[in-house]
């Protein structure tokens, strides 16, 4: 298969600057690379403020005003998204690629029926009538897990717990069947319990549709048994990228190593071991002033003088893991 | 062994509780306008008691009232009925005059810095109000310098360099608003600091390391730590004592070791499951006994 084809959407070296009306231009994104096969689950793995939102929001043309793409393409299905007009991204938006936001409760409509902020995908995109919509939606509800639709399409959004109002937002965003689901934090404002239940749903729908998903998350234990590959990133930029086995099992970056590190200890497993939590010492850069060298470098405990001097370049000690690190260079 | 705190206890003398909660009672009422009034019970029957210096977790899933049980042992809702004893008095239905004294003593700390922060105000602004109220109402005399001096060394605390104090707090990252959310809570040296899924909103790496914080200013104070949340992996690092809320009730308290090997309830058990379940599939992802 050719590269192009296999892999439907790809973002190519993206650089997004925000131009707040009194401040200093922060660059959120600097130069990101991201690959995503159809069908592919990728997970983005990050800490607030690395940019991980503004990669989902731009994939969609959504980011606000005052901020610019100023480099690279975003490429879905041989288009580059970034060129496009307002009106050929139209037909582009709920139906080739749809977005579940964060929060449920501030992205559906609290004076609309949940069953009608569904049909309301449908109508834009299809031609259905009223009484084939309903039928959809019904169809569509039962898809994400509700036993008594009726029920559910008749109820307000402040009826609906965290966990219902999030299977909304995902059977909405699964309406049209888009080839590619954006899911920002889709499961930060659930209790574990939920959590489980929301990736067995999106799991659920990707192998009915082969529907490609975009995780974005700061947690790693989401990503387990979900995400087929998982990209780290760092301040504005990918540092790593590998399947989620290689990732989790075998962590190349240093960032990765220490978040692993920490993800496995806040377990139940280890409760003896001593009081203090591993922590990463330190903030990520003020993304105002970006250092020169290695954006990790002053909370790197594996650090060298090189560190400090350069970005380092992608690296491969595998064949399958680029990693942006000077600890695999020749 | 829950933690090397809890071990010791046997041989200690009986540490006197600073929080005791017997019964409490809360209802709130839905409906409204066009609809009729029901009266649901978000909190139903709970009883605990936290001796000084330690730290007492309440966990449940979304909904078993635990926030509730927050508001009112803060006094920021008045319970229907049942007790809430601060060093032996029952704070539960006195009125606001009657409560200053003990308002200083108990602090809170919620889950999201931000809406619980003025965005207009400094991180000054914000550590010194409490200072500021304190000073009105007479109850201690500080002046300008000295909050100056205070709110200085209070960030310095919760690891945050004093220079950065005229700075508004919409340039702080969401790991620093909590822990000014923190300083803020400290200012007026509380006994009791209650952390309403104060850790829940943040990064693995953030709340690692406010965890961290928490620990060394429980040390520092020997401050007495009620903490709310539905995540029992996370809690379970920190707390001495675990209370599992259900449907409004205490249903089962224990030391936390005891609750994590030995559950005995239907809710405690779905707690461990929810969280072993992340563990174990993250355990077999990095190649570790799960």
């Amino acid at each position: 298969m050719d590269d192009s084809k296999e892999h439907f959407a790809e973002v190519k070296d993206l650089k997004v600057t925000y131009y707040p009306e009194d401040g200093v231009p922060v660059r959120a994104l600097d130069g990101a690379n991201l690959k995503i096969r159809a069908g592919e689950i990728v997970g983005i793995l990050g800490e607030s403020g690395c940019g991980k939102s503004t990669l989902a929001s731009a994939w969609l043309r959504l980011l606000p005003p005052h901020a610019s793409c100023e480099a690279g393409t975003i490429v879905f299905r041989g288009r580059n998204l970034l060129t496009l007009s307002e009106q050929e991204l139209r037909p582009l938006r709920g139906k080739e690629i749809s977005l579940i936001s964060q929060d449920p409760a501030l992205s559906l409509n609290p004076l609309i029926m949940a069953g009608s902020q569904i049909g309301e995908v449908l109508r834009a995109h299809s031609l259905l009538n009223a009484r084939q919509r309903r039928g959809q939606v019904m169809e569509l509800l039962r898809e994400v897990g509700f036993n008594h639709p009726e029920e559910i399409y008749s109820a307000y959004p402040h009826q609906l717990s965290g966990g219902q109002r999030q299977r909304i937002a995902i059977a909405q965003a699964v309406a049209c069947r888009p080839a590619l689901v954006i899911a920002d934090e889709p499961t930060s404002k659930l209790d574990s319990t939920l959590q489980a239940e929301i990736v067995s749903v999106l799991l659920q729908i990707r192998k009915r549709h082969a529907t490609a998903i975009l995780v974005i998350s700061h947690d790693p234990s989401l990503f387990t048994g979900f995400a087929d590959r998982v990209a780290v990133m760092y301040a504005g930029r990918i540092i790593e990228v590998g399947s989620s086995p290689e990732i989790f099992g075998r962590p190349l970056h240093p960032y990765t190593q220490a978040l692993v590190q920490i993800a496995a200890y806040s377990v139940l497993t280890k409760l003896q071991t001593g009081l203090r939590f591993p922590a990463i010492e330190g903030e990520s850069p003020d993304p105002t002033c970006i250092p020169a060298g290695c954006r990790f470098e002053p909370r790197c405990s594996d650090r060298m003088e090189i560190c400090s001097q350069s970005y380092p370049p992608q690296f491969m000690p595998d064949p399958s893991r680029p990693v942006n690190c000077f600890k695999y260079g020749e | 062994m829950g933690s090397n705190l809890y071990a010791d206890s046997p041989n200690d003398t009986p540490t006197e509780s600073l929080l005791c909660v017997q019964a409490l009672r809360k209802q709130y009422v839905r409906g409204g306008i066009w609809r009729k009034r029901v009266p649901v019970a978000a909190v139903n029957g709970v009883d605990f008691e936290i001796p000084r210096g330690r730290t007492f977790a309440l966990v449940g899933e979304s909904g078993s009232g635990k926030s509730t049980v927050a508001r009112c042992v803060t006094r920021l809702e008045r319970p229907d009925s049942g007790r809430i004893l601060i060093r032996g008095i029952n704070i539960a239905q006195l009125r606001s005059r009657d409560l200053l004294p003990f308002r200083s003593g108990i602090q809170i700390v919620f889950q999201d810095a931000i809406t619980s922060m003025n965005p207009r105000f400094s991180a000054l602004e914000i550590i010194e109000e409490p200072l500021l109220i304190q000073s009105q109402r007479g109850q201690v005399e500080y002046d300008r310098r000295n909050r100056r001096d205070r709110v200085g060394a209070l960030m310095v605390e919760v690891g945050i360099s004093p220079d950065w104090m005229h700075r508004s707090i919409l340039h702080f990252s969401g790991g620093q608003r909590q822990r000014l959310a923190l300083a803020r809570a400290l200012a007026l040296r509380p006994q009791l600091l209650v952390l309403d899924e104060a850790l829940s909103g943040l990064d693995l790496s953030t709340q690692a390391q406010v965890a961290n914080l928490l620990l060394d200013l429980q040390a520092a104070h020997s401050l007495t730590y009620l903490l709310i949340s539905h995540d029992l992996g996370l809690v379970a690092r920190l707390a001495d004592e675990i209370g599992v809320m259900s449907g409004g009730q205490t249903v089962e308290i224990g030391p936390t070791q005891q609750i994590v090997t030995s559950p005995n309830h239907a809710a405690t058990k779905k707690l461990l499951a929810a969280a072993r379940t992340a563990t174990s599939a993250f355990a077999a992802a990095t190649g570790e006994q799960a």
